[in-house]
């Protein structure tokens, strides 16, 4: 094996990891705000407020997230909108999860138990402090567990930012291995590589998460 | 037209006519009759869901601080009572009056529409309702239950609000247990949080619905311990559902029978339990005594 050549790869495997970070953390941020937003705005009491949730849900949701970058990426410019492909990346594959995001977040909300709306209406909450300090504290509770796959799947589907010319940890990966003809060992490093950033990165996140919202939930000591 | 003249007219007109000779003095009038007027009045209201009535035209007047027992078979409607009062369903027909106001209404261009929200939280708030289930905020300890809403409704300081509820925590003798989450409480124990969280929101009207019937049979007499405290102590309207017929019969100053959506029998405990008229009242009293 050429030793130029690996020592090249191994940097640029690096920096495809660097680059599959960012992308996922960025985009994660995204896909939570505009999730909660979204899905706030879906069970809105008016409908067309609730209508628009409906079509943005639909819209990144039912369609591929690769055509979605695409769109963004070759399709604005045509219309005089050039975003940067870091710009597309994260909000692209964030938007593209928030759909999936504001159905957790609709979905967690339902679920809160009716007698909890009910006592709040009849403690006289307005709807806005109802949703943030009632019916929300335990909707996150719930909706956590799904979040975490979510989150788990955005990260894997990074590497279809490839195709808007992003180098991240897959197309690295790819290149090392083409470039040093060991596939072996780099598609191994690629899927211990995904395996590490999820489980050392968003697991205990969410984990985190799911402490901080279980206060009164559980009747022993939290670990 | 002043104000105070629009308020007479309306008060003559939905509570039925009042004879008025014409050069009596208006104020004095309308004072007199805001407190013989009654703290809640149900006014030929109906309640259906789709095609099946649950109340037909129900009339009743409960007066301040009056303690009014409602009792009947399963499914006679006696929780959609308390419901249309709390406002947590609609009512398909009539007027419920809170405290001389519309609840379910409101005056606008002299006439009677159906309340806005903003009308609606106004009136709601001399009203508050214990449930059968607590319903307790389960994410926040005993105290932060009986302090959120003061903060984030009534607008109180941390503070003030931390003083009233920590108090009425003691009233309802769970002084010791403030930090605990629900969780961590017992039935009764939770009922009675529940309890005092409606009672920071300081209501003239109290609803209680079935309050002890989720609980152990242990369990009960200390959440009734607390109602008979709050109705000594407090002046408060208080109307509660109940299956403890010895409960509505010391305690409150009448009883409703409530049979097919309807009022089949009222009248003072004494009365209605030792000497029923109604034959739907006597075959419902052997039966729930029989059962113990
Ligand atoms: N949301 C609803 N949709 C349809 N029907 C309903 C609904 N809520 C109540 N009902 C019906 O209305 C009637 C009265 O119900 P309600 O809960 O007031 O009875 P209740 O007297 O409190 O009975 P219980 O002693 O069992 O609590 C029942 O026939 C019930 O099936
Ligand atoms: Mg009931």
């Amino acid at each position: 094996m050429n030793e130029f050549a690996l020592g090249f790869s191994v940097a640029a495997l690096m920096k495809g990891v660097a680059i599959t970070l960012v992308v996922t953390v960025g985009s994660s941020l995204v896909a939570i705000f505009l999730g909660l937003i979204v899905g706030l705005i879906r069970i809105s009491p008016r409908w067309p407020l609730r209508w628009l949730a409906v079509i943005y849900i639909e819209f990144f949701r039912g369609t591929s997230l690769l055509v979605q970058l695409y769109l963004w990426f070759f399709v604005l410019p045509i219309f005089g909108i050039i975003l940067s492909p870091w710009t597309v990346a994260i909000l692209g594959v964030g938007m593209n999860v928030s759909g999936y995001g504001a159905e957790l977040v609709r979905a967690a909300i339902q679920a809160v138990d009716r007698g909890q709306y009910e006592a709040s209406i009849a403690l006289n909450f307005p709807r806005i402090a109802m949703l943030r300090r009632i019916v929300l504290p335990q909707a996150i509770r719930s909706m956590l567990p799904a979040w975490g796959n979510l989150l788990i799947d955005l990260l894997k589907g990074t590497s279809l930012i490839f195709f808007i010319t992003i180098t991240e940890l897959t197309t690295a990966s790819k290149l090392a291995a083409d470039a040093t003809g060991n596939y072996l060992l780099f598609f191994a490093v690629a899927l211990f590589g995904y395996y590490f950033i999820a489980r050392a990165l968003i697991t205990p996140f969410v984990r985190w998460l799911e402490r901080r919202f279980s206060r009164g939930f559980v009747r022993e000591v939290l670990v | 037209m002043n104000d105070q003249t629009v308020r007479l007219e309306r008060i003559t007109k939905n509570y039925g006519t009042v004879d008025m000779p014409d050069n009596l003095n208006l104020d004095v009038a309308a004072k007199e009759k805001a407190t013989s007027e009654p703290m809640v009045r149900f006014e030929n209201v109906a309640k259906r869901y789709g095609t099946l009535t649950v109340l037909d035209k129900l009339n009743l007047d409960i007066a301040r601080n009056e303690k009014v027992s409602i009792i009947g078979p399963s499914g006679s409607g006696k929780t959609t009572v308390l419901r249309m009062l709390m406002t947590l369903e609609r009512i398909n027909e009539g007027v419920i009056w809170v405290d001389g106001e519309p609840l379910t209404h409101m005056q606008k261009n002299g006439q009677m529409v159906t309340a806005s929200d903003r009308h609606l939280r106004r009136v709601r708030g001399k009203i508050g309702m214990v449930f059968q289930h607590f319903n307790l905020f389960p994410h926040m300890t005993a105290l932060q239950n009986c302090m959120e809403a003061p903060v984030s409704v009534l607008g109180l300081s941390k503070q003030e609000a931390e003083a009233r509820a920590a108090e009425l925590l003691d009233m309802v003798g769970l002084g010791d247990k403030k930090s605990h989450f629900p969780i961590q409480l017992s039935g009764g124990q939770k009922q009675r949080v529940a309890i005092a969280r409606a009672l920071a929101m300081r209501p003239k009207v109290m609803l209680f619905d079935e309050v002890t019937s989720a609980l152990d049979p242990e369990l009960v007499g200390e959440v009734l311990n607390v109602i008979r405290k709050l109705g000594a102590e407090h002046n408060l309207t208080m109307l509660m559902v109940t299956h403890q017929m010895g409960f509505a019969k010391e305690f409150s100053d009448r009883v409703c029978f409530f049979y097919g959506g309807k009022i089949a029998e009222q009248g003072p405990p004494d009365q209605l339990f030792s000497d029923p008229q109604n034959e739907r009242t006597r075959q419902f009293l052997s039966a729930v005594l029989e059962a113990g």
